[in-house]
């Protein structure tokens, strides 16, 4: 047989030929005609390799002695290379076709990158081998049959290609496979036979052998041990049941890395340890499953509320008499005009007397739609339309009866308030008419005539018990005190403050002046100097043009107070204002400032406020400053004795309206029987100091009625605070509205801020349709909401014209 | 909006504000997602007032002037409804009709939000995007001259170790005398940091502790959790998975004595015992869980009525030196598990670290020191802790590294860093250059807040209201209406998904580097950077 070879030494004079030097002999071989080479090498890389010379004619290469690394690397299709012993690392690298058959065991990296061929290894191998294995369909794959075990590693990125393992006579029996084979798997198949410590299961995976792969590998088996000469093993290879198959997996299974669902792991892992619910299943009871982001019903975050009427109109909360101008406005709206005028009354005697004449109109200037640029709701003209108020009807007489000292709007006030609540109230004053300032001083010019009259005869058809031009001492109040269940003292301020100046006998109070101006008893010179620029000061300046006067000077000390109507009228009339000026003498020639100036005038009023007269008031009631002095609910420290108006502090006539009807509330309360202030309505809570803002109350004086003290004392009976202006949507009302025609055009730009004009805005904008408008008895009504639809947007509070919806927190969980 | 209102001092615009809420009316379909699901109300239903003066080409007949009303979504200005970017809006939205958008300049708003005297307080992050973990480039790439590695297919023993090692002869002369040997745990190197329950929604917390449960006994990745302080819920004390927290406790104590009830019960022991000192967030500042918060579930696991703050100093009140601290404290919490559990101390990054760190060299019971760096998150701290204070990690770390080579100690006591790791979503490599720079390991917070539950926090001041327990998410909240926002299992699964793709992600970075069998803590020439004066100060490499 050997004489068939051509022998090649692999080394030459006892030296080994380097591996580039017997590559030339091979070649050179080769290219001279021969087929059949022996080799004996002496460790030479590559041999066998490359030998496309000899085109397709067969060349076998024999490998004595030592083969050295990658044995056949680059290996052609007509290459048959037998390794007669064992062979180095890499042999088959790069293998394009060549059958390689070694005898014995194959070192690391065996058929690394092979991609067609076959390699036929009759022991066990190294590490690494059929990595990156890869099969070309225009070529059969290549195969890597070994008798043994593989070593670890094994397959790594194998691409392609059929490897089998026989695990016979295995270097490591337990695991012919190796350690973490096959990693980066993605084709080929792995036939092997034995035990396995595992493969990468994220790359490859074990499949049943189905026939054909059987009888491929047995019909294939039997060249392999013919090749390595173990025929004689085919029948122990050939039992069915101990070949196992794996092959790769597709690329679309290798992302279904087969681990547990986490719901499996929180049922059988997670709860099994930790018990029912988890980590925290003993510690609560609360549901905790996963919610939407937009939940309804009770996960919602926010609940819209209805809140009607909740909070007062700022117009409500401004005015001094607690008048709800905004619900006329509604009545107005509704065609109610009659209930609208007749409303009043409820609040006030002179609905149209003060509302529509004489009042600045507090509501006015608090009205909403000014924010936005809008004109205030014009409130006047349903006091002007209030003169056609009817007199209300009047309950029976309960025989409690009150006497109140004096006519002006606080004791009227009271006497009405007392005398529509079923107790007798009987009037004392020394004036001629009722009113007091209002028929006494305030000038025609202001009110007219007919209309004062008109009201004053609608009170006295309800205040039926008058006295006139009682003139009052100590004693009578002791008198009055036995005869009547209560006294009410409202005796206003009427004693004029002057100033204790040189010449002040030359002075004219501006009480005496406008009281003669009524009656046209006085006769202003040309020059008129108004001591104190008030609105009473005003009314003098503008009674003193009336009646001739042509220069009209108003002075203070301070920045002139007057404003509204009296300073309008007075400036229409020329008169002049100046401040600061301080007086230091009156004289013929007029009035001297302590500067030097003289003002010259022929007539000097002085207008700096009136005082009470307090004379007659026994010792049992306390004063302070000047001034009666009332606790909360306006009772003097007699008991049966009530001080309301100018007398208690001086203010606007609404101001003393509503003390008044606070007053007969108290009164009212103390004869049924209650504690005032203190059993309040269901649902009004008591005065609490913190709803107030300490910079406006003095703490010390808190007894004291204070201009302040009204809005506290406001608090007290009616504890809704006004509405955020921010609320109200005035965009629905027009702006360029410059003056209103009539109430009902009044009406319909009312925003009823606080109070539900039923427009059914927020029907149309909840997009849940969540709101609905449900009828209650009458004409009542009520908006709903449907909580299981409801999201909580808040979108009907931003869209409700009148701020009514209010959005609130939903009730806590879990606290 | 009324146009002519008075303004006050704080009255400002929508330009004012850092979010501006950009509404399409033509998209809006007026279905109320966006205001219900607005976590601060910044945003409302507006009615707008328009008016079209309508006049004929030529004048020919008479203009006329028409005010018509529509309605809208309105973005409030007063600064106690500013918008905070969180794009819950966008979110919900069915017509892609609402976004906040990052006002183009810098914000007024900043100049408001102190009401009353109170400073603005936040919760989440800095706000400082980018920084300098992230310029750090890992520069040897290994090929021929060690044997790369692939990352994909061969074997890594990612993990550290927590405790104290001993130097060889000690630790063989420890043995032989059967004395003490100090307990080291082999974790993951990635821990997920202190976050208490409390300041993390009840899902959120249940869901991270699920997810490490997972992680360790289904794919057997060590991975551990810090409770934070805020003690921990019963069941867990009493289970096999206790092994993988571990407990931190701080100067408020809270829980502790709940988990001193639970020793005698325990199955196994914790991983380890963190004494937090500090934190990076809010360095010299202690926590604050406002009364409101604590309900019933969070009053059980602390240990305290309901309805009540609980505050924690910011110090440990019986301690005024480290040399006391150490004494006390580590030894209190080493003896009340005889010793078995690894007690280490946290302090936020400062320049006094080296002088705890020289302590602890010398007290074998510390098991190792971890640093909060400044980029910390936090549940609640006022702007001034979070933007002004503290130190940046890096050179914390590398200080701390460099001073244990210099003693020889490198190998026996670990360093935990923290901080920003992944603040820019670049964690497996903030995480890799903290190693090779010298941490053992690293703590993550608000990353895994971010890719486990989808907190919104970008380093641009967007939501940071994890303080007032509005998490638009559910992470922060105790709030069932927001917290079942959350699902627990769900974030459990990407606990685990984050994990796996961060193993992937630092194999990448150590394969080419050789290392397969140990981390590489330490192995700064791995690491480059652009910056000169960095280089020097870190001493890692400058490559341009």
């Amino acid at each position: 047989m050997d004489s068939e070879f051509y022998t090649i030494a692999g080394q030459e004079n006892g030296n080994r030929l380097e591996s580039r030097i017997l590559e030339e002999k091979i070649q050179q071989a080769v290219e001279a005609g021969h087929r059949a080479l022996k080799i004996e090498a002496l460790g030479q890389h590559g041999i066998g390799g490359r030998l496309w010379k000899a085109g397709d004619d067969p060349v076998h290469v024999r490998i004595e002695g030592n083969a050295g690394q990658r044995t056949g690397s680059l290996g052609y299709p007509n290459t048959f290379i037998e390794v007669m012993g064992p062979v180095s690392d890499d042999v088959g690298w790069l293998n394009a076709g060549a059958e390689i058959v070694v005898h014995g065991n194959a070192g690391n990296g065996l058929a690394n990158a092979m991609a067609q061929g076959k390699v036929y290894v009759a022991g066990n191998t190294g590490s690494r081998g059929m990595t990156m294995t890869k099969s070309n369909p225009r070529f059969a794959p290549p195969e890597v049959w070994v008798l043994g075990s593989v070593g670890d590693y094994f397959g790594e990125f194998m691409a392609g290609g059929i490897s089998v393992i026989c695990g016979v006579n295995a270097q490591n029996p337990d695991d012919v496979l190796g350690y973490r084979p096959l990693v980066g798997m993605v084709g080929g198949k792995v036939f092997f036979r034995g035990p396995h410590g595992g493969f990468s299961q994220t790359d490859a995976k074990l499949i049943p052998i189905s026939d054909e792969d059987w009888q491929w590998l047995t019909e294939n088996l039997a060249v392999y041990l013919d090749r390595i000469q173990r025929s004689d093993l085919l029948e122990i290879l050939t039992v069915r049941e101990e070949w196992q198959l794996i092959t790769a997996r597709a690329p679309h299974e290798k992302g279904l890395v087969q681990r547990r669902s986490m719901t499996s792991f929180y049922k059988k892992v997670w709860e099994k340890e930790l018990g029912l619910g988890g980590l925290i299943g003993d510690l609560t009871n609360l549901d905790r499953s996963p919610i939407p982001l937009i939940p309804t019903g009770e996960m919602r975050r926010f609940v819209p509320v209805w809140a009607n009427r909740k909070y007062k109109a700022p117009c409500e909360a401004a005015c001094p008499s607690g008048i709800p101008v905004h619900d006329r406005w509604r009545l107005i709206r509704e065609g109610r005009v009659d209930e609208a005028v007749d409303l009043a009354l409820a609040y006030t005697p002179f609905p149209a007397t003060i509302c529509g004449y004489l009042c600045p109109n507090p509501c006015m200037q608090a009205c909403t739609r000014q924010i936005n640029e809008m004109i205030p709701v014009d409130t006047s003209q349903i006091g002007k339309a209030s003169i056609k108020a009817g007199v209300p009807e009047l309950p029976e007489l309960s025989g409690k009866r009150i006497a109140v000292i004096g006519s002006g709007p606080a004791g009227l006030s009271i006497a009405w308030q007392l005398r529509l609540k079923g107790h007798e109230a009987v009037i004392y004053d020394r004036s001629k008419i009722l009113g007091g300032k209002i028929s006494s001083l305030i000038p025609e010019s202001r009110i007219p005539k007919e209309v004062l009259t008109s009201e004053l005869e609608r009170i006295r058809k309800v205040i039926s018990h008058v006295n006139l031009q009682q003139g009052l001492e100590k004693e009578d109040l002791e008198c009055l005190k036995n005869d009547f269940d209560f006294i009410v003292l409202a005796t206003g301020a009427q004693k004029p403050r002057t100033l204790p100046l040189p010449g002040k006998e030359l002075l004219m109070t501006a009480n005496d002046f406008l009281g003669a101006a009524r009656t046209d008893d006085v006769r202003p010179g040309n020059r008129v100097v108004v001591i104190g620029a008030g609105n009473v000061g005003c009314d003098v300046a503008t009674e003193a043009h009336r009646l001739g006067a042509k220069e009209l000077t108003l002075i203070d000390v301070q920045k002139p107070t007057a404003f509204g109507k009296e300073r309008d009228e007075a400036e229409a009339v020329g008169a002049v204002f100046r401040w600061p000026c301080f007086t230091k003498e009156i004289t013929k020639q007029g009035v001297v400032l302590d500067s030097g100036e003289v003002l010259a005038a022929d007539t000097v009023v002085i207008s700096i406020g009136d005082v009470p007269d307090l004379d007659f008031l026994p010792e049992s009631i306390k004063t302070d400053r000047g001034f009666v002095r009332v606790s909360e609910i306006f009772q003097t420290s007699d008991p049966h004795i009530f001080a309301v108006g100018d007398m208690v502090r001086p203010g606007l006539l609404t101001d003393a309206i509503g003390a008044g009807r606070k007053t007969a509330t108290a009164i009212c309360e103390i004869i049924d029987g209650k504690r005032p202030l203190m059993d309040l309505p269901a649902g009004r809570s008591r005065f609490d100091p913190k709803n107030v803002d300490p910079k406006n109350v003095d703490p010390d004086n808190i007894d004291l009625a204070t201009s302040e003290y009204y809005g506290i004392h406001e608090n007290v009976w009616d504890t809704r605070e006004a509405i955020d202006k921010a609320r109200v949507s005035l965009e629905y009302f027009d702006p360029r509205i410059t003056e209103f025609e009539d109430p009902e055009q009044c009406g319909s730009q009312c925003a009823s801020c606080g109070s539900c004009r039923d427009c059914g805005i927020c029907v149309s904008i909840c997009p849940q349709a969540a709101i609905s408008r449900e009828p209650k008895s009458g004409v009542d009504y009520e908006y709903v909401v449907n909580a299981d639809k409801c999201i909580g947007c808040g979108f009907c509070a931003g869209a409700c014209p009148c701020g009514v919806w209010e959005l609130v927190a939903n009730e806590p969980i879990g606290l | 909006m009324p146009s002519n209102r008075p303004i006050t001092p704080s009255s400002l615009s929508v330009k004012d504000l850092p979010w501006q809420i950009h509404w399409n009316k033509d998209k809006c379909t007026l279905c109320g997602s966006c205001t219900a699901v607005c976590p601060v109300n910044a945003i409302e239903l507006g009615v707008f007032r328009k008016r079209i003066v309508e006049t004929e080409l030529g004048i020919n007949s008479s203009s006329s002037s028409v005010f018509k009303v529509y309605h809208g979504v309105r973005q409030k200005t007063d600064p106690a409804y500013s918008c905070i970017g969180c794009a819950m809006c966008s979110q919900v939205c069915p017509n892609d009709a609402i976004s906040p958008i990052k006002s183009d300049e810098a914000g007024k708003l900043a100049f408001h939000i102190n009401r009353g005297g109170q400073p603005r307080r936040r919760g989440g992050r800095r706000n400082v995007p980018g920084g300098l973990l992230d310029q750090i480039k890992f520069i040897r790439i290994s090929m021929l001259t060690d044997p790369a590695l692939d990352a994909g297919r061969h074997e890594f023993e990612l993990r550290t170790l927590l405790g104290r090692v001993l130097p060889p002869e000690e630790s063989i002369a420890h043995f032989k005398s059967n004395g003490w040997i100090p307990p080291v745990r082999e974790i993951y190197p990635l821990i997920i940091g202190s976050m208490s329950f409390g300041a993390l929604s009840p899902p959120m917390w249940e869901g991270l502790q699920m997810g490490v449960a997972y992680l360790n006994e289904e794919i057997n990745m060590p991975v551990r959790m810090c409770t934070g302080e805020g003690g921990c819920p019963p069941r867990l004390l009493r289970s096999r998975f206790l092994q993988y927290v571990i407990l931190q406790i701080a100067s408020g104590y809270f829980g502790w004595d709940e988990i001193i009830h639970a020793i005698p019960k325990m199955k196994v022991d914790p991983c380890a015992i963190e004494i937090k000192y500090g934190q990076g967030a809010k360095p010299g500042d202690g926590g604050l869980l406002m009364w409101n918060k604590v309900n019933k579930l969070i009053a059980a696991i602390r240990g305290v009525p309901t309805g009540v703050s609980l505050p924690s100093p910011p110090t440990h009140q019986t301690q005024y030196s480290i040399e006391e601290s150490v004494a006390k404290m580590i030894q209190s919490m080493s003896m009340a598990w005889g010793f078995r559990v690894p007690v280490y101390p946290k302090i936020s990054a400062t320049s006094t670290a080296l002088a705890v760190l020289n302590n602890l060299t010398r007290n074998s019971y510390a098991a190792g020191l971890a640093i909060d760096g400044e980029d910390g998150g936090t549940g609640a701290a006022y702007d001034i802790s979070m933007n002004s204070m503290g130190h940046p990690i890096a050179t914390n770390i590398r200080d701390s590294y460099l001073n244990l080579v210099a003693l020889g100690k490198q190998n026996e006591i670990p360093l935990f860093a923290g901080g920003g790791v992944g603040k820019s979503g670049n964690l497996a490599a903030n995480a890799a250059a903290l190693i090779m720079l010298g941490a053992s390991g690293v703590q993550i917070g608000k990353y895994i807040m971010q890719a486990a539950a989808g907190c919104l926090g970008s380093e641009t001041d967007r939501c940071n209201i994890c303080n007032i327990g509005l998490c638009p998410k559910g992470i922060t909240s105790q709030d069932p209406r927001i917290y079942r926002r959350l699902n627990a299992e769900e974030v459990a699964q990407r606990v685990v998904d984050v994990y796996l793709s961060f193993d992937t992600e630092l194999k990448k970075i150590v394969a080419p580097l050789g290392r397969s069998t140990s981390l590489p803590i330490g192995m700064s020439d791995a690491l480059g950077i652009n910056d000169f004066n960095v280089s020097e100060r870190l001493n890692i490499k400058y490559v341009v």
